[in-house]
């Protein structure tokens, strides 16, 4: 090596860093792992509440499908419990109209 | 890499990266902001890096990568044309306490690339297939890197002796 080269070597040689230069890198490490944990709980939450409206949708919409079967079906049993009385009514009143019309019948050929 | 270990490599090779990047840019203000970015990058990557060798020579490359890019985004640039600059021969006398400071300087205006090689091969007293590796070039080009960067900080170094040697005489005149 030259003495120029010994020159430059001196002028180049290592240099100590700033007092508490390693406490301020880990300290900022450090801050930069806090800042991604809240990041991660805050991604966390918002995910759980995405599933959350999920399923709360999902089972109010099924509850909902079921109630309106449920209304359609009663619906059905109305109609069906009218239209058989309906029936009945027809009959019955068939049958007072014949007895009625007997009667009448009846008082004639006696007078 | 665990945690501790991070620790222990920041207090270990601080003075590694930081004297890197003091001279590199002659800044010692630039030179910690960009160690400590160095080291919050290694913090961030540290399940990748193993402790050892290789973690001093991903600190190495990073540190000089980073001082790259930061003089590359950065607005000023005081460079000197190597390529411009004849070889003088030099007899150098005795050292005084300017000589290492202006050598500091000098390292600190040249290009980029010669100047990352300079300051590994007489700083971190790396050698040329060092310097390649980390640098990412062939051996060949950091010895051609090494000369010119060596020729024109001897032309600058001999320019200024020559002016402190004619000083005396100008004040007498």
């Amino acid at each position: 090596m030259s003495r120029f080269e010994r020159e430059l070597s001196e002028s180049l040689k290592r240099k100590e860093p700033p007092a508490g230069f390693a406490n301020k890198v880990i300290a900022r490490a450090h801050a930069t792992d806090k800042r991604s944990g809240w990041g991660w709980s805050w991604q966390w939450a918002a995910a759980a509440a995405l599933v959350m409206v999920i399923v709360g949708g999902g089972v109010f919409s099924i509850r909902e499908q079921r109630r309106q079967a449920e209304n359609e079906q009663k619906k059905e049993q109305l109609m069906a419990a009218l239209r058989i009385t309906g029936s009945k009514l027809r009959f019955v009143e068939e049958r007072l109209a014949a007895i009625r019309e007997r009667t009448i019948n009846l008082r004639m050929e006696q007078e | 890499m665990t945690k501790a270990d991070f620790e222990s490599v920041v207090r270990e090779h601080q003075g590694m990266v930081y004297s890197i990047a003091c001279n590199f840019f002659h800044n010692a203000a630039l030179a910690e902001e960009t160690a400590q970015d160095v080291f919050l990058q290694l913090y961030e990557k540290r399940l990748s890096v193993e402790v050892g060798s290789h973690c001093v020579a991903w600190l190495r490359r990073s540190t000089v990568h980073r001082c790259i890019d930061t003089l590359r985004r950065s607005s000023f640039r005081n460079e000197i044309q190597v390529d411009l600059l004849p070889e003088v021969p030099v007899d150098m006398p005795e050292t005084d306490p300017f000589l290492q400071e202006r050598l500091r300087r000098l390292v600190a205006s040249l290009p980029e690339t010669p100047r990352a090689v300079l300051v590994l091969r007489f700083g971190e007293d790396m050698d040329a297939e060092e310097i390649g590796r980390t640098l990412q070039m062939p051996v060949r080009t950091v010895w051609s890197h090494l000369q010119r960067a060596t020729a024109l900080m001897r032309e600058k170094a001999a320019r200024y002796l020559k002016e402190k040697e004619d000083e005396p005489v100008r004040t007498r005149t």
